[in-house]
């Protein structure tokens, strides 16, 4: 049998719509801000405006957040020995405005912050102290290029790639939408609204060859009793951390420990960000995420789940399909309603 | 005749001869016995799958053409019973398949086009449902076998909505609810939004899947109609999907940022 490499026919087709995305996503790219909240969601729904949902708990907004220790696991297990933590998750403290001030300016909506520095949620960035990604000089000018260009874009790479439906990568996705994750032997699986990781618990089982490169990378790990550790290779470094712009780059490398708690309603994701070419020094990213289950009411962003219909009693969580690019006109401009449900 | 087409021609042959074999043998049911199974003893699909067939070129039988290695098609009496005037926009598909295919736009394949898509499937299976991740695009399909049944407000969805249950060994799922923009194969076969699918998927051995697929649509559709393809399981030594975000490719060049030339060193 072929690998599908080879079997592949569609690589001889060039698209040819670059000019076209181009134009239409600097003319758009205002409405980024309101497209991008409502991405991954039928075209119908997508043309509602983000303004206006905070008030209807749209996004979870701790200012702080337990640590949790790495140690055994004493909840429930699978049958193949994972601990059972599947379910939906989200983050708890903003979406994806502001890498270092979640709860800063861009980080909670349009114009909108809260409180004090010391009185919001701390930086993502959680070493070094400061709270700041160690860039090199030269990164940081690109940084500071991109909140311009956000605001104002002359090029097409200051669109946020997310807002072109492009998969949020390793970590954004994990502060973006509530997502999925489902345990199978050898694997944990998490389906968020833009892109799916695959992590092979095999560490047997090598990265790919470093020359391919992914939106999410090529991820191993296993299970250190609660703690789920996943080394990330094969980066494209391709998907920004947030509107604010901070990247990594396709030398870059990620280790990972998702650290879940003993009555499993919680974890912190705490990951090492490594790349010799953009930054100073490795530095760490924690990001708290909680657990919704069927007791919960949907609010439209974590948890976007509806009930199935069941002849039973019994409350099912179900998630629509996950479609981005075909619902918003190929560019991430859902406000366009370019093809909203006939 | 560059290489590369050559070779995908001999492997259509390839293909033809053993859709040929597969058509004419019947399989022993003794296979059964070594299947894989969940704990609960349902058939466990988990792994990853791709079918040899040319379907994807043409469901239909075909020739050889500039852009397909011929194919015996996998169509139940070799023809997609279109009434009239579907067969006109069938034949304006075909036409325009160069540029109107929406699979080379990197768009969600749908069902059932997503299972014979030359590129490999992964299943994720649970006692409560089936996840399918295709290699190509970002459309992961939920199957739920729960018990569940189709939504009371439902959308018109890519992927429609798949419920599912056994009946023996074999997983039927039941599918409503489809927008009308996805094609069947390149060649533009279609369907309307009154698309209905039921699928068969069954095991004939442990690494190897028969699909079988009843599509109706009244708007389309003279009558239901019925396709068959066998799926193989990818053994290769460390075989894994490899994210293939093909929309991805019109924009990905912007990023991430780059140092400038004359950027200072530092």
């Amino acid at each position: 049998m072929l690998k599908g490499n080879e079997m592949n026919h569609q690589g001889k087709y060039k698209l040819s719509r670059i000019a076209a995305l181009v134009l239409g996503s600097l003319s758009l790219a205002n409405v980024a801000n309101a497209a991008d909240t409502s991405q991954a969601q039928p075209a119908a729904q997508a043309q509602q405006p983000a303004q206006g949902q905070d008030s209807k708990l749209r996004r979870s907004r701790e200012t702080s957040f337990p640590q949790i220790a790495s140690g055994p696991w004493n909840g429930p297990k699978l049958a193949d020995g994972q601990p059972d933590i599947g379910g939906v998750w989200s983050n708890t403290i903003s979406n994806h405005g502001n890498f270092e001030d979640p709860q800063g300016r861009g980080g909670i909506g349009a114009g909108q912050t809260l409180g004090k520095r010391e009185e919001r949620a701390p930086s993502r960035v959680s070493d070094p102290v400061d709270g700041h990604v160690p860039f090199q000089p030269w990164a940081a000018e690109k940084v500071k290029e991109f909140r311009v260009g956000f605001q104002n874009p002359t090029y097409p790479g200051h669109v946020e790639p997310n807002a072109r439906c492009a998969p949020g990568g390793v970590p954004k996705s994990l502060y973006w939408h509530g997502y999925d994750i489902q345990q199978y032997p050898g694997y944990v699986l998490f389906v968020f609204d833009n892109g799916t990781r695959i992590i092979h618990l095999d560490e047997k089982k090598p990265h790919l060859p470093d020359n391919i490169k992914l939106w999410n990378g090529d991820s191993r790990g296993h299970w250190e009793g609660n703690t789920l550790v996943v080394d990330v290779a094969n980066h494209n470094g391709k998907a920004l951390f947030g509107r604010s712009g901070e990247f990594i780059s396709e030398n870059g490398h990620i280790q990972e420990r998702y650290i879940f708690s003993q009555d499993g309603k919680r974890y912190n994701y705490v990951a090492v960000l490594t790349d010799p070419t953009v930054y100073t020094r490795p530095f760490t990213v924690t990001i708290p995420a909680r657990k919704w289950t069927d007791a919960d009411e949907s609010d439209g962003w974590n948890l976007e789940a509806r009930w199935a219909k069941t002849s039973s009693k019994e409350r099912i969580l179900e998630h629509d399909e996950r479609i981005c690019y075909e619902n918003n006109g190929g560019f991430g401009l859902g406000a366009s309603g370019a093809s909203a449900k006939k | 005749m560059n290489h590369h087409l050559f070779n995908r021609i001999s492997h259509g042959l390839g293909i033809a001869a053993l859709l040929a074999a597969a058509l004419s043998v019947s399989f022993p049911a003794s296979a059964e016995e070594k299947i894989p199974r969940l704990p609960n003893g349902k058939p466990d699909f988990s792994g990853i799958w791709q079918t040899t067939s040319a379907a994807d070129y043409d469901l239909e039988p075909h020739s050889n053409r500039k852009d397909a290695p011929p194919g015996p098609g996998v169509v139940e009496g070799n023809t997609i019973p279109y009434l009239p005037q579907a067969l006109e926009q069938k034949k304006k598909n075909f036409e325009n398949r160069a540029t109107d295919d929406p699979a080379l736009k990197g768009w969600t394949l749908g069902v059932p086009r997503t299972v014979y898509y030359p590129e490999p499937f992964q299943i994720f299976e649970r006692a409560q449902d089936v996840t399918i991740v295709p290699q190509f695009g970002h459309s992961v399909r939920s199957i739920y076998t729960n018990n569940t049944q189709h939504p009371d407000d439902p959308n018109d969805w890519w992927l429609g909505d798949s419920r599912g249950h056994w009946e023996g060994d074999t997983l039927v799922v039941d599918v409503r609810h489809f927008n009308d923009k996805t094609w069947l194969d390149h060649a533009g076969n279609f369907h309307s939004d009154a698309l209905h699918v039921v699928e068969r998927w069954k095991f004939l051995d442990a690494n190897t899947l028969e699909y079988t697929a009843t599509l109706d649509d009244p708007k389309v559709y003279s009558r239901p109609w019925n396709i068959s393809v066998i799926l193989y399981r990818h053994r290769e030594k460390n075989f894994q999907l490899i994210e293939d975000y093909r929309y991805t490719l019109d924009f990905d060049q912007y990023y991430p940022p780059r140092r400038d030339q004359n950027q200072d060193k530092n």
